[in-house]
């Protein structure tokens, strides 16, 4: 009896269990990544649109609220006639249906971290319409190199892309970069982690013609659009300055204050060992005019670059 | 190696041609059979009018120091108020607005409006203010009145606080194929920050911020099917309000930051021939500087014709020569040509090599880098990538005038696994250049075995390892490992050698539908040596500086309480800065010697609750707590060292709180 009992509850789970497999597989989950681009690919080129346009999708997907979150947002504004809701719809950019509806035995083109299309493939969607400036060096980036989707940190299905909002900018970077992530709570940092300051400050995702993919042609360029007081040029300059700010500092942040590489004077005699004065081995922080206070920089404060006719050593 | 990269190319264009790639972009869809007047669109939802929330924010704050402004978001101490939200605004026939708020009436805050029609036009204006606090207890006895510091009797006690306040407007105009921008800005920015004179004794005080920078930057592009143009130009104003500040017997101590300007203009453009693309860029920039210079005797000028001329370039290509390959190389060229004029002036401190007048040395920096990459996936789920980059870099006045750094690179990218992603990058880099020498314009006095470490040989390898796994569906792990050593083999005296390491954890859960929950680990150590000569010869002393940061941090969020009318939540994070110092060598009297405390750490804890009053409103009470310690064995009292003078002791530590109840109505 027990035994029996038992066999129907097991033969129960079983069947629980496929009908919900079942019910989330689709009948393409079996292609590979290219198999499924070579299928939507035919599709694309056949262009089997809907007859009735996005209707004919919601008729099964209005029940989903990431589906139904595009009209929240401008993808799915009507009255915007860039927008892809103003033109083919949900098929601008998911691709005709075809035989999709008809026992949903085609796949369509999908996005994000579930999707096996390749990040370039999902990508052509996008670029079909965002082709400005903006993504002007995108093809040479870094992060279309790494084989990045855009809908890795986009997500039109919502009033409020999470990239694009300046307090959740940082959150979508440093989903990825968690060294920089980490490094915003050193003892020095710029103001990131408070999103202050967000990472498109200084950088441009999509790629840019510089180092870096920093927003403007220089390190040193990039600095100066905050700190244009260091821009000079001044009279007397610092050579390791003037060359390059990471040559001293680390914008990411750092252990040590104003973040220095290193503190002064260890960071000073890295660079420089005359006869006697900054050569000389400073024992302890606090005990003189070397290691107290400021350390080197109580005497050369100037340590930028100084415009005063006498300010050759940076002391005034 | 320009005819190089011309070769590599042509050949690359003539390659690309037979590929073809998967392009879903809707300009290349079939259309044919499509009639769209049958469309219909009754389930689709396109609201008009207002939608988003405005947040009323009150509480409680007490910093218990300055510094606790910082991570508040104001110094205040008591009650505070703000407001924040989200507005959008949208009718039937396209025009658009929205506006995003946050924490308005705080010293931190920042405010947003853009109006405009859709794919047409847009205003924007925004304003923001960062106050970054550094300490409310510096103590001196100067006090700056119009360019004065004029000593009293007793030290004053004032903050160290920035605080930037930016205010722009800007205008996108154009549609399809065309686009124009114009945005103007300008950051006032005022406070104290800490400086230091030499009057002749040390003297450190607080420089008053008082400047104004202005910025204009405007652009028009054009876009075809395959191609893409920029002309834009970008412009910088700065000025200071303050002036040289002297003392009551003597003048010009401290000379202030001068005014001065920058411009850019810049044409850059792209084009694509099927899976190939070319990108270029050209700016011009000119950097001037002529404000007025201190009147003196040994200075020969009103004022200096400081101008710097500046051209980058850069022309990228990168193309997929078949499904597996991708191959990729970019040159760039940067050049600073100081057009300054070289004048003689008096030195206060006698140079005994040149005399008491010192001649500046305008300086010129050429850089060139060449990149080559590739690509190749070996198989599904399996791809490598190399590459190769060079840095050449030309300076004039200069120890070394040239430097060149070769790097060669490699990453495996493994993602052939249902929950696992791997990814590994190694490099190997090294820099030399030409012959180090002592330059009487630079450096005359110093020893001849210092490599100064931006200039010195050097051997750079690293490696990098990332493991991504979701052994289920609800959880993922990222764990990263990383290691760098940087071998500085020329060099005697200056820094020797600098390690790098370190790791972070990361994991993400999704509990339920409700509840998610997260946690991070992380830890980095660089260990730093380098080596001194008191005696102006060989090392006699050597220094080891031992860096370690560790971070630490784990939260929720739990929604499902109270019908789904309740959401908890709270972060914590713990992160602890350390620096040790340990000195070594003949030159120290006695034994070895550990450098005092030098650490900072910080447990920041948040915990909100937030209660739907109705579909409108909502109510959310929030809890912040901060306890920061920071010290560092240089801070020295005020005249604790015999010849100096310093701003006190300006370490923190304290328990700062902030409790806020705000209350949020929704527009729709």
């Amino acid at each position: 009896m027990i035994c029996r009992l038992v066999k129907r509850v097991l033969v129960g789970i079983a069947a629980l269990a496929w009908v919900s497999v079942s019910v989330n597989a689709a009948p393409w989950d079996h292609l590979t990544g290219e198999q499924l681009e070579q299928k939507l690919t035919e599709k694309f080129t056949q262009g089997q649109y809907s007859p009735k346009g996005a209707d004919s999708c919601l008729m099964c997907h209005r029940k989903n609220e990431a589906v139904m979150a595009i009209f929240d947002g401008v993808h799915g504004s009507m009255n915007n006639k860039q927008s892809p809701m103003a033109g083919l719809q949900c098929e601008a950019c998911h691709g005709p249906q075809g035989k999709h509806n008809k026992g949903g035995k085609e796949p369509m083109i999908a996005f994000g971290a579930e999707s096996k299309l390749s990040a370039s493939a999902q990508n052509s969607v996008c670029q079909g319409c965002h082709n400005d400036p903006k993504q002007m060096a995108w093809h040479t980036s870094t992060h279309n190199l790494e084989e990045i989707a855009c809908a890795d940190c986009h997500n039109v299905h919502s009033a409020k892309d999470s990239a694009l909002d300046k307090l959740t900018i940082n959150d979508t970077c440093t989903s990825c970069h968690s060294k920089e992530k980490a490094d915003m709570n050193k003892r020095s940092s710029h103001p990131l982690k408070w999103d202050q300051m967000t990472c498109i400050d200084c950088h441009s995702p999509h790629g840019s013609m510089n180092e870096s993919a920093l927003n403007k042609p220089t390190i040193n360029d990039t600095c100066y659009s905050c700190h244009a007081e260091k821009r000079g040029p001044v009279l007397w300059e610092h050579a390791p300055v003037t060359e390059n700010c990471v040559t001293c500092h680390n914008p990411h942040g750092s252990v040590n204050d104003d973040l220095l590489n290193s503190r002064a004077p260890q960071l000073c005699q890295q660079c420089h060992a005359p006869d006697g004065h900054a050569s000389r081995v400073v024992p302890e922080p606090g005990m003189d005019a070397f290691g107290g206070g400021k350390s080197c920089l109580n005497c050369h404060n100037k340590i930028h670059g100084s415009n005063h006719p006498s300010g050759s050593l940076f002391q005034r | 190696m320009m005819f190089k990269l011309n070769i590599i190319t042509v050949s690359l264009l003539a390659m690309s041609g037979s590929v073809m790639a998967a392009n879903f972009g809707v300009g290349q869809a079939n259309t044919e059979s499509v009639n769209m007047e049958k469309y219909q669109c009754k389930r689709c939802v396109s609201e008009t009018g207002y939608s988003g929330k405005v947040t009323l924010l009150t509480g409680y704050n007490s910093p218990d120091d300055l510094h606790a402004g910082n991570a508040l978001g104001t110094a205040e101490d008591g009650a505070i108020a703000a407001i924040s939200g989200e507005l959008r605004y949208l009718n039937s026939t396209g025009y658009k607005a929205s506006m995003q708020a946050h924490q308005l009436g705080l010293d931190n805050g920042f405010a947003n409006l853009k109006v405009g029609k859709s794919g047409l036009y847009e205003l924007e204006l925004d304003y923001q203010a960062i106050k970054t606090y550094e300490s409310g207890d510096a103590r001196s006895q100067l006090w700056q009145n119009d360019g004065m510091l004029t000593p009293s009797v007793y030290p004053n006690q004032f903050d160290l606080a920035l605080q930037r306040e930016k205010s722009a407007i800007g205008l996108n105009y154009g549609e399809g194929r065309y686009n124009t921008f114009l945005r103007y800005s300008q950051e006032e920015k005022t406070g104290t920050q800490s400086a230091s004179l030499v009057a002749p004794r040390p003297t450190n005080f607080g420089l008053p911020v008082d400047s104004t920078t202005k910025q204009l930057d405007a652009g028009a592009s054009l876009a075809g099917d395959n191609w893409l143009t920029e002309l834009s130009y970008f412009g910088s104003y700065y000025s200071n309000n303050i002036q040289d500040l002297s003392l009551p017997y003597l003048s010009d101590v401290y000379s202030a930051a001068p005014d001065n300007q920058a411009h850019q203009v810049s044409l850059s453009g792209q084009y694509q021939l099927d899976r190939t693309v070319m990108s270029g860029r050209l700016v011009t920039g000119r950097m001037i500087q002529d404000d007025s210079l201190i009147q003196m005797s040994g200075n020969p000028l009103q004022s200096w014709d400081g101008e710097i001329e500046t051209l980058d370039g850069r022309f990228a290509v990168t193309s997929m020569l078949s499904n597996r390959l991708r191959v990729g190389a970019s040159v760039d060229h940067s050049k600073r040509d100081n057009k300054s004029s070289s004048w003689e002036f008096t030195q206060y401190s006698y140079n005994a090599l040149s005399g008491a007048f010192k001649q500046n040395v305008p300086q010129d920096i050429k850089r060139n880098t060449y990149k080559l990459n590739a690509s190749y996936r070996l198989a599904s789920g399996y791809r490598v990538q190399a590459g190769f980059d060079r840095k050449e870099v030309d300076r004039s006045y200069s120890e070394r005038e040239q430097t060149d750094e070769n790097n060669l690179w490699a990453k495996l990218n493994v993602s052939a696994f249902d929950q696992v992603n791997i990814n590994l990058k190694a490099s190997h880099g090294v820099r030399g250049g030409s012959e180090y020498q002592v330059n009487e314009l630079t450096s005359s006095e110093d020893n001849i075995l210092m490599r100064k470490y931006y200039l010195a040989d050097r051997t750079r390898n690293a490696l990098e390892l990332k493991f991504n796994h979701s052994p289920l569906s609800w959880m993922s792990i990222d764990l990263t490992g990383r290691y760098a050593l940087d071998d500085y083999d020329a060099t005697i005296i200056g820094l020797t050698e600098s390690k790098d390491y370190g790791y972070d954890l990361n994991i993400n859960l999704q509990l339920s539908k409700n509840l998610t929950a997260y946690g991070f680990a992380g830890q980095q150590w660089i260990d730093s040596t380098q080596a001194g000569s008191q005696s102006f010869s060989s090392p006699d002393w050597q220094a080891d500086i031992q860096d370690e940061f560790i971070n630490l941090g784990a939260g929720f969020s739990y929604s499902g309480l109270m019908e789904d009318k309740l959401t908890l939540g709270g972060d914590y994070l713990f992160s602890n800065s350390i620096s040790d110092t340990y000195l070594d060598g003949s030159a120290l009297v006695g034994s070895d010697l550990q450098y005092g405390d030098y650490f900072s750490y910080n447990h920041s804890v948040r915990m909100y609750a937030d209660y739907a009053l109705s579909p409108k409103m909502a109510l959310k009470l929030s809890y912040q707590y901060e306890r920061y310690y920071d010290t560092d064995g240089a801070q020295v009292g005020i005249n604790t060292v015999p010849g100096l003078t310093t701003l006190g002791e300006l370490n923190h530590d304290y328990n700062a709180h902030q409790v806020m109840l705000s209350f949020s109505y929704l527009l729709r």
